[in-house]
């Protein structure tokens, strides 16, 4: 059922890209061990926590990336009405993506490492990532550029896997001086997940929305700019609430807190706007999962990135919260609930096509997806426990750090237990998509 | 709301908020100086960051409150720990936490190495950050008030702040290498052999597990009475 042959070359992008998922979680489980067991010596020398850090993280941002690239070759030719501009580039850039992640994989194992938190891969793979990336987006403008008809979701699109390339490039050089390094890290790091990738997940949710419900697409399109204009609006200067402690001048604190504190405003329009459309929907219910899949990301996009951003934004409150446990449930949220679950909905929309399937039996996948959101809330609840106590013991009681931790221990156990129901929930998501059929079949 | 309306609030927004952050970015690097003490950014600080990086510190360690969250904060290490500590915990971390909860793992870094990492995290402790992060600002304090005014500090501070980085007193400082109450309960050294020991551990015992502390005489002195008086098992003294 799918309109074009090029659209072929998504499946081959969602699949690696669920196969990182379940790797990135497994490793997440094994972190959760360090924190709530104490290792022998002889193996964390060498298999450290920060090595399994590193591959928990990159496989995150693999699977992440494989996925939008995915469903940007799937929606495209929809979307422009005619093949993508080459479908040997997108195999030729598959090929080096999927090439290099390995590598860098088996790298960090042998410690080769360029040491950044969240970009440890090094400079020579780093080259060959902008390549693959400089293929990708050259092949969706050389689309773009050939399609008759032109669209708000097009270009928007275009810019937010422009803007994701260039910005890259920021975190490649080496800085000797750690609070220049830090603040280019964030351009990387903030501009991505509050800034380009938000413009992909508005794009990316526009088309499959008007797909999906049928509503109109001027509609559809007005608020498209109108939430990404609100999103570059509030996060370009709401990177300043990562510079609050680096040793930069006080007018962050201000321009930092004042515009991050706007950033849920336009994830809060996606829920409305979502709400809205899914109301006055033209088009019958077809695979109820999908909808659930679209209201669930609007929602928990909101909560996790938006209210529980919101909460330790302001500067009052990170002095005691940044750089604590406190970060770790919020990051897990905000990443679940926005990008792994907008993954999804594109897995959920683009999948049943590509196998020629109209309506599929869910039955599966509704546990799946019930038990990994359901699991995740409460590793977010769990970390944010931990994260309070650490803060309150640490540095209001001024009780020292090792007292401290030990007192959280539990809290991680507990983290563990969900993160074992969790993997459990996506294993039956990824071998659920892995294994569509047909409904009542 | 017409789609003309719409393109605008994008245009707007983006720009806006474009112009104002390059504008900032811009001052941020001419108000740097004032900051971070770029001058003093040595060929062994860049050594030692480079250490910092090879050795993937920042995946277990927070610095300036970024990186993974396993493992205590770097940005005012030096305070907190002292140049021998850090170069003693970094070459031997399986002796000093072999009695801890978590452990840090032996990635092989060279003497060298180790020294040009505490140039680093000295520069980096220089930072004028606002005082972050809370919890090590009482050995910042403690650091600054032993060199200028240690009759300013109570006993307890100034023993903290130069011992709370490996031993624990009570609810204060870490439970790596003992408390002083149970130290001092079992010690049979006196005054003058504390203070040596304090100094240099392994000209009293070899094998002893402790670096020798950048302390002066004096310092050593006021920590070996310290621990004495615990011995007594009257009140601190403040």
């Amino acid at each position: 059922m799918i309109a074009y042959e090029s659209q072929r070359v998504a499946r081959w992008y969602i699949e690696l890209s669920l196969i990182l998922f379940c790797l990135q979680v497994v490793l997440g489980l094994w972190l959760a061990i360090n924190y709530a067991f104490t290792l022998p010596q002889g193996l964390i020398d060498v298999f450290s926590f920060a090595t399994a850090r590193a591959i928990h993280t990159n496989t995150l941002v693999a699977w992440m990336l494989l996925g939008f690239m995915g469903g940007a070759y799937f929606i495209l030719p929809l979307e422009c009405k005619r093949e993508l501009f080459s479908v040997k580039i997108a195999y030729l850039q598959l090929v080096i993506f999927a090439g290099t992640a390995v590598t860098a994989v088996v790298g960090f194992l042998f410690g080769w490492t360029q040491g950044k938190p969240l970009l440890e891969i090094p400079v020579p793979l780093d080259i060959l990532i902008v390549v693959a990336a400089l293929l990708f987006v050259a092949n969706v403008a050389m689309t773009i550029f050939q399609a008759k008809e032109k669209s708000v979701i097009q270009w928007m699109l275009l810019a937010g896997v422009t803007f994701l390339s260039v910005l890259y490039l920021f975190g490649i050089p080496f800085f000797s001086n750690l609070n220049a390094d830090y603040y280019y890290w964030w351009w990387v790091i903030h501009l991505w997940v509050e800034g380009a990738w938000e413009l992909i997940t508005a794009a990316i949710v526009a088309y499959v929305i008007l797909e999906v419900t049928g509503v109109e697409r001027k509609v559809v399109e007005k608020w498209l700019y109108v939430e990404t204009g609100l999103f570059l609006f509030t996060g370009l200067v709401g990177t300043g609430h990562h510079y609050y402690w680096i040793g930069a001048p006080d007018y962050w604190l201000w321009w930092g807190g004042i515009f991050s504190a706007l950033e849920p405003l336009p994830i809060a329009l996606m829920v409305l706007d979502t709400w809205m459309h899914i109301k006055e929907r033209k088009n019958p219910i077809v695979n109820p999962l999908l909808w659930t899949y679209i209201m669930g990301l609007a929602l928990f996009h909101f909560l996790g990135a938006g209210v529980f951003g919101f909460i330790h934004t302001l500067p009052a409150v990170n002095y005691y919260t940044h750089g604590s446990q406190i970060t770790v449930s919020h990051g897990h949220l905000a990443f679940f609930g926005a990008y792994a679950l907008l993954n999804l909905v594109v897995f959920y929309f683009a999948l049943p096509k590509l196998k020629g399937i109209e309506k599929f039996d869910d039955r599966l996948g509704v546990w799946g997806f019930w038990t990994m959101v359901i699991s995740m809330v409460f590793i977010g609840l769990v970390f944010g426990v931990a994260g309070v106590l650490q803060t309150y013991l640490e540095r209001i009681l001024d009780i020292g750090y090792s007292t401290a931790h030990m007192s959280m221990m539990f809290w991680f156990k507990a983290v563990l237990f969900f993160g074992v129901i969790f993997l459990a929930g996506v294993i039956m998501t990824v071998y659920h998509l892995f294994t569509l059929k047909k409904a009542g079949a | 709301m017409t789609g003309k309306t719409a393109k605008a609030i994008f245009w707007v927004g983006t720009l806006s908020s474009l112009i104002i952050f390059l504008w900032l970015t811009y001052d941020f690097h001419k108000q740097e100086p004032k900051y971070v003490k770029t001058d003093k950014i040595s060929p062994q600080v860049v050594a030692g960051k480079k250490v910092w990086h090879k050795y993937n510190c920042n995946d277990c360690h927070t610095i300036l409150g970024f990186g993974a969250y396993y493992a205590p904060d770097m940005t005012k290490a030096y305070f907190r720990l002292g140049e021998n500590n850090i170069v003693s915990i970094v070459m031997n971390p399986e002796k000093v936490y072999k009695n801890s909860f978590r452990k840090m793992p032996n990635l092989g870094v060279k003497k060298e190495e180790a020294v040009q990492l505490v140039e680093f995290l000295k520069w980096v402790g220089t930072i004028e950050n606002r005082h972050w992060p809370p919890q090590d600002e009482k050995f910042v304090k403690a650091f600054r008030l032993r060199e200028t005014g240690a009759e300013k500090l109570n006993k307890a501070d100034i023993v903290m702040g130069a011992c709370g980085g490996c031993h624990s007193l009570e609810n204060l400082g870490r439970s790596i290498a003992g408390d002083f109450n149970d130290i001092a309960k079992t010690t049979s050294f006196d005054r003058a052999t504390l203070v040596k020991y304090t100094l240099n551990p392994q000209s009293v015992r070899p094998d002893s597990g402790m670096p020798a502390q950048n302390v002066s005489p004096e310092t050593a002195a006021l920590i070996a009475d310290f621990i004495l008086s615990l011995k007594t098992g009257k009140e601190v003294q403040k």
